[in-house]
This record gives C-alpha cells, structure tokens and sequence, in this order.
C-alpha cells in the first residue's frame, strides 16, 4: 500500500524541526509548515479582550463579564424557531458547571478532572483529556485557552495546560498544596490574560487561606501569590482578633474579571471561616467576602472593597464582578457592578473602589437597612446566627450566587438571576479539627417558606428593578441557572424547572423556551460556525445545542472508500 | 418539517440512554464521594504461585467464554485492556463473586481466596510496560526519541513533539511491552483511534489530507499535517478515502536501539506507582 509520506516529515514543534535539520529538503518543508502554523486556531491575548461573536474565549465571553454576544442572527423577530441542534452527554456527569468555549469551530467542555474537545457544529467529539490521578472529584467550572494550549485546574488543585489540538498534557502544575490540606481543591475556569494564567482555590468552609495565583501560560512557573488572609505584620491582619491566618479561609473559588486598561485583576474572594460562628474571629475580617485590586504583573493590592464585614451568613463575595464603561452620574466612568450574594446591587469605581450605588436587588432582606455614604453598610443588630436558629435573609443560596448575570450595553440593563429567600442560620463555637470542615453549624430552609427564583434587568444607573421574570415554582432541588445576553435583543436563562429560555431583552417578554428535562446547573453562551448562530448550555449530564430551523436536506451518496476492504455507501 | 422530528427522536433516545445509565452511575458516585475507609486489596497481589493457581482456575472454567489467554470470545476480552487494568480489585471480586447480572456470567463458586489467585492471574495478562522490568538504556532511548529517531517530529511527550501521532506521555501506563514491540516493529498493526489516515475531496475540490478524529455517517472531523483542523459533514464531499495504513513509517532500527526506546517509552507515566496501588485498592472504576 502507497503510503502518505507528506506526514512522516514531521509537522510542527521546535523539537521536529531541530530534529530534520541536517537534510536541506525537509527544512524547507518544515519552514514553511511552520510558517503556516500559527494561522492557526491560536488565540492572541487581544482576543481575549473583544466582546464575543463567532467565538466564545472565555468563560464569561470577554474578560468583563459583561458575558454579552454581539451575535444577532438569533434575534426578538426568530427566536421561537429555535430547535435543538445536537446534544452530547458528558458520561459520568451530573453537574456539569462550566461554560464552553468556542475557538474556530472547535469546543471544549469541562467536567471533574477531565476536558473534551468537540466538533461545535455537530457534537463530535475530537479529543478527551482525563487527569485519572486526580485525588478530589469535585465540580468544574470550564476552561481557559491562550495560544495552542487550554488550560484547567483539576479537584486536587493542580493547573493544567493541555494541547488544543490533541488535549495532549503539556504541563501539570500542582498549586493548592491539597497534599498539605486535603479540603484545598479547585473547581474555577481559570483566567487567561497576557502570557499569564490566573487560579485561584476551593475550600474557603473548611480551614484554609484562600490566596490568587498566577502563572507563566508556557512554562507553567509561578509568577506571584496574593493570600485573601493577611499574615502578622500585614495590614488588615488586625481585622481577626488574632484568629490563625491559615483556617480563616477566603476562598477564591470563581473567576475574576481583568481590566487591560488598568492591567487591574478583580478577584472576588469567600466567606471568612468559620462561616456561622463569628466570635472567635472579632473584626471585618479582610480580605473575606471583598473584591480585591491586584495589579496583573505583581499580584500588589490596588485597592479592596468588602461587601460583608465580618460576616455570619456564608455570604460569598463570588458573583461575577462586572466591569462596564460607562456614562454614570453624568461622568464617564470604569464601573465595577455586582449582584451581591447578601442582597445588594453594587456599582462601584473600578479605578478606586468607592461605592458610587448601592441598592438592594431582593426584597427580603433583613440585615441591613442600607450601605453608608462611606460603603460600610449600616448594619441591623441583632442578626447574626444563634445556637438555637435566627432567621435571616438572605437565605444561604445568597440573593445571588456564581451562576453568571450578563450586561448589555444596547439596553443599560444588568440581568441576573436571584433568589427570594430566608433561612434559619445557627451557630455553635467549634474548634478546628484537620481534615474536617469549619464551619461553625449552618442554615436550613424554613420548612413553610420556600425560596422563589426570578429572572431580574436591572437599570445599572439607579439600581431599580425594570422588570423580572418570577419563576412559579418554588421549593425546587438546587439549581444554579445563569444568563448570556445577545445584541440580538436576547438574554437567554436558565430557571429551576429545567427550561432553557429567550426573554426580549427591554420588555422581558419570553420568546423561547425548552425543557432540557434535567437541572439547570449553569450559564448558556453562544457562537456561530460557518455563519450559523448557535446557543450552547452544558448542565446537568449533557452539553445542549441549538440553532434557528433549517429543514434538513437529504442526505447525497458518497462512495467511501476502504484501502484493502470494500466500499461503505453512503444513505 | 423533516428535521424536527429527527431532531425530538435523538433528543429522545438520548434521555432513554441517560436512564440506563442511572443505575450503572450510582455506584462509581458512592465509592467517589466516601472512599471505603477499610482497603480491599487482593492478598496475593502479584505472586507467583498465586499467579499460576490462578491460571490454572481460570482454564477450568473461564476460558470457554474469556478465551485461555483471556483475547476474549463469547465473553469480553480481559487481557492487555484498559478496562481491566484499571479496575479496582474490589470490583473486579465482586464481579466473580455475584457474577454480572443479565449476561452468561454466573456467580462463582470458588472460595474468596481462590477468586483473589484468579484475579492474580487477571492482572498478569493486563501488566502494563511501567510495571515489568523493561532492560535498555532509557537515556539512549529518550535520544533516540527526540534526535535521529524522528519520533518526536509526529509524537509528543510531556509537552515536546509533533501532534499527528498520539501523545506518549502516558503509554507506559496504557500498554503492555509486547504491544509497544509491536508498535514499533509494526505500525500498521494497531492504529489508535483517531489517528487513523483518510483523504477527502470535498465537492468544490479541496483534497484534504490527515488524520480522522472521529467519523460518523453524516460527519468526519480531520486534522491535517498542519494541525488544522476540518470539520466536514459528508454532505460536502465527493469522495472519501481511508487509508489502511498508519501514518507512521516502520523506523529501521537495530535491535539494540529499538530496545533502549523500548525501555525509555516503557516508562512513560503520568501516575506513579503508589497512586496506581490506591486506586486499585480503593478507588474508582475509570473508562480508559
């Protein structure tokens, strides 16, 4: 049999070119191959940095979170032809919850320990990545591409740079010090900028020092760490009463959003810890429940904000923090809006953290009667958590949580999916014991008063509620549904019966709805290939697909042909 | 109005697939989220004896359907297979003990002890090339690898190499020494999935020239010398051609070289020696 030698050339890498260099003719070959490379699905750092169309670069879309497609090909006038276009079952899955990412017709998926490559048009799997020596098996929230390489953490808190071509692995770098402490596990995307890979860590109800590292994207070498906690001698250590840097937890367990203006990082960070029991820890506790300032190339704090000063109620500062440019207060500003998990909706000054509106985006809400001029909120006493169970609202779920809001500029509207809720926090004094988790007792649903879920556009200008989209049923299982928004006039959500829906972004009429039949469990993106717009959500077990309805032509004969063993006929 | 109800009937088979698989998820899920606080490991682990004990139980009365090399025949193949090597010894016990419900495989009758040499032996046919004593020289060979031998232009390991062959940087752990020989000696002899030759000329003409990622009657996904990629749905071609052949020539190398390689790829594993134990003692059943 004739075989093809154009390949036994070698093809790319330093290494096979280095390896050819003594005869002259493949020299050539592999010069020219090489200059053809990098034509390729490479993803430049200014990439990173557009609003999305055809691709999706990012787990928000962009590196604001602002998660809007400048896509409209899906638009008010079509979106109720949309159909199902493909759907892929991620095997072993159950949460998926992750944002896929599109790169030229290719998608990749993320799952426990483990990345699938797919053919975006029809589903097609290419290449799957299991990091089987895994020693944690927790959730995962997607990747991260730069370059020819994508990058995940895996449960045990390694980072991990595979090919995008093969998914081969190319680096595996182990960073949380889980072998230390075994409640340190990753579960974010994490976030690629210019030439550096940004992680951060799980665990933050458990006893650990949540910290935000960065990474060479080649070498995987770490560039430098920010700890959440402050050590002795750190200002902001005084914020603890002396209580042990490194169980006070602050986990960094979602993505941040960078500005390249600023080169600014804004990395949202957890609860302090333990989570319910306040007294052995007196103080605001910083750098918990705050966004941090970090500049890119150092990791040196900037600026913080905290939302929730010594907090009691597990209130996680970890919804997206969305960075806007805009007009506000008559001024044209670098905004930083946030959806907080304690109730309030906050849009600050990204240059210098001020609080420049703050307004509550739920109506239950009793544990503070505003935020201050001077941004600290102005507490409600008496409702902290107590050994027999206080109600407070929010409930535990937060008035928000991780699953991503989405901002479009066309409208002025911030959509975020939130939660109506109370529950009944209690507390207890417990002291920390390593391995187990460290979390002081907790919070429970109030047995007659289940929470509702809504789909809320709120007007970043004054905060007010413009519309919503009540969910009718209440007392659902957990389910963590978020949004993208289209310059379709689109924002597409998940609610907590399983539907995958279309509102008009100014009016929050619902145009398109379709039961996935299982649990929302993540935010839905979109992307186009070969000119055909599509919506994708990976949840619960599978990634679902979903275009506008083409009726679907027969299929034309083609002749396969088998070197050595027959035809296969085409249908 | 021709696609919708296709589109609905996957959607439908899919849903049908997922309940399958709900009974066969729960397991894997419990052992993940509590690992078994006492370990279940076979006592006779790789002894000889036991090895043989195991051989000669496993004539009697597994050959008939596993084949007495284990190749497989009316039951699945057991040796030299991802799927078993993996397997913690607690299920695979389990297995012979309560036998597969649904199929031919009975319960055993055999003693506790006399299902641990049967495993024994189950496990010697499923040796992977990191856990035999591979002799060569394994500085030789990695030069070999990356310089004259060529292999790293197609091969990657460990981030350096080519991408139109599959990465190495695991082999060691997912193939036993015969198999590797034979890779070597005789590329054509087993072709990874998705590395496979085709050539296709789409209906405007372009001949595209690779390796198949995957192939299904209405799509083919190929990536070319350059490492790029074409997603083509059979609609858009005229022909299509697979090649026998693998893409990877028969190096000619002398028995001493081809056995330094040997020993450098046998080695090739991103989980040591001690994460492969825990999880066959404790842990969790994984699909290659």
């Amino acid at each position: 049999m004739k075989k093809v030698s154009f390949f036994r050339t070698g093809s790319s890498g330093l290494l096979s070119w280095l390896s050819f260099r003594r005869s002259t003719a493949r020299y050539f070959l592999i010069v020219l191959l090489l200059l053809a490379l990098p034509l390729q699905a490479e993803v430049a750092f200014q990439d990173l940095l557009k609003l999305p169309a055809e691709n999706w670069l990012s787990y928000s879309g962009d590196l604001t979170a602002r998660r809007h497609s400048l896509l409209k090909q899906i638009n008010t006038a079509n979106a109720g032809n949309l159909v199902p276009q493909w759907v892929y079952h991620v095997k072993e899955s159950k949460r998926l919850q992750g944002t896929p990412l599109v790169v030229d017709g290719v998608m990749y998926v993320s799952h426990t320990n483990e990345v699938y490559a797919l053919d975006a048009r029809t589903g097609r799997e290419i290449w799957h990545y299991r990091h089987a020596q895994a020693k944690r098996h927790d959730g995962n929230r997607g990747v991260a591409v730069l370059g020819e390489r994508v990058f995940f953490v895996s449960s045990d808190a390694h980072l991990l740079a595979l090919h995008s071509k093969t998914g081969a692995l190319l680096w595996d770098k182990e960073y949380g010090g889980h072998e230390q402490n075994s409640q340190i596990s990753a579960t974010l995307a994490p976030l690629a900028i210019n030439g550096k890979v940004i992680v951060g860590v799980t665990g933050g109800d458990c006893g650990i020092r949540g910290f935000v590292d960065a990474y060479d994207a080649i070498t995987g070498k770490q560039l430098w760490r920010f700890y959440t906690i402050p050590g002795p001698g750190e200002p902001g250590y005084e914020t603890w009463g002396g209580h042990p840097v490194g169980i006070s937890g602050g986990g960094t367990w979602m993505t941040g959003t960078y500005d390249a203006s600023q080169n600014l990082l804004f990395w949202t960070v957890g609860n302090p810890g333990p989570d319910f029991y306040g007294e052995s820890r007196p103080g605001d506790n910083l750098y918990s429940d705050s966004v941090v300032a970090l500049d890119a190339d150092t990791g040196k704090l900037k600026w913080h904000y905290q939302f929730t000063p010594h907090d009691t109620h597990d209130w996680d500062a970890q919804e997206f923090p969305v960075l806007i440019d805009a007009t506000f207060q008559g001024k044209p500003r670098k905004l930083l809006v946030q959806a907080n998990r304690n109730g309030f909706f906050y849009v600050l000054d990204r240059t210098d953290g001020k609080v420049l509106l703050a307004k509550p985006f739920v109506k239950k809400m009793t544990w503070a009667r505003g935020i201050l001029p001077n941004g600290r909120p102005d507490v409600i006493p008496d409702m902290d958590p107590t050994p027999a169970g206080r109600v407070a609202c929010p409930g535990i779920k937060g008035a928000s949580n991780w699953f991503s809001p989405s901002y479009n500029p066309e409208t002025g509207l911030f959509y975020v999916i939130t939660i109506e809720q109370c529950d009944i926090y209690t507390t207890s004094a417990r002291p920390y014991k390593k391995g187990e988790c460290y979390d002081g007792t907790g919070a429970e649903a109030i047995p007659a008063e289940p929470g509702q879920f809504f789909l809320r556009a709120i007007d970043i200008q004054t905060g007010d509620i413009r519309w919503e989209i009540p969910m009718v049923v209440k007392d659902t299982m957990d389910p963590w549904p978020g949004t993208v928004s289209t310059a379709g006039g689109l924002v597409f959500f998940g609610d907590n019966e399983g539907y995958l829906s279309a509102a008009d972004a100014r009016t929050g009429k619902v145009l398109w709805h379709f039961n996935t039949g299982q649990l929302i469990t993540a935010s839905p993106m979109t992307y186009s290939v070969n000119g055909k717009q599509y919506v994708a959500l990976a949840s619960a077990t599978d990634v679902f697909c979903f275009g506008l309805f083409e009726p679907m032509r027969p299929e034309a004969t083609l002749k396969e042909h088998y070197e050595g063993g027959g035809t296969k006929q085409g249908n | 109005m021709i696609a919708l109800p296709g589109a609905y009937l996957t959607m439908q088979i899919n849903w049908i697939v997922f309940g399958l698989l709900i009974p066969l998820l729960m397991v894997p899920a419990i052992g993940q989220d509590k690992p078994p606080e006492k370990k279940i490991a076979n006592p006779f682990d790789k002894d000889k004896a036991a090895v043989e004990t195991g051989r000669v139980q496993f004539n009697s009365g597994c050959a008939v359907c596993h084949g007495p090399t284990g190749q497989g025949g009316r039951g699945s193949r057991l040796a030299d297979i991802e799927r078993v090597r993996k397997m913690p010894d607690a299920r695979m016990f389990e297995i012979i003990k309560e036998g597969v419900v649904g199929t031919q495989m009975p319960p055993s009758p055999l003693t506790d002890n006399e299902i641990w040499q049967l495993i024994s032996f189950v496990r010697s046919l499923n040796l992977s090339a990191v856990e035999q004593d591979v002799p060569g020289d394994v500085a030789a060979g990695e030069t070999q690898f990356f310089t004259q031998g060529q292999c790293s232009g197609c091969h990657m390991i460990n981030g350096r190499g080519g991408l139109l062959g599959p990465d190495l940087s695991n082999i060691g752990a997912r193939r036993s020494v015969d198999k590797l020989r034979k890779s070597i000696e005789n590329p054509d002899a087993l072709i990874e999935p998705g590395y496979s030759s085709v050539e296709a000329v789409t209906l405007d003409g372009r001949r595209i020239l690779g390796a198949a990622k995957n192939n299904s009657n209405y799509s083919i996904q190929i990536m070319d010398a350059q490492g790029k990629f074409h997603f083509l749905l059979k609609r858009e071609l005229k022909s299509l051609t697979h090649h026998k052949n693998s893409l990877m020539p028969a190096p000619s190398l002398s028995e001493n070289q081809k056995q330094n390689l040997l020993a450098f790829l046998s080695r090739r594993s991103l989980e040591t020696a001690a994460e492969r134990d825990r999880r066959i003692e404790h842990g969790k059943e994984i699909e290659p």
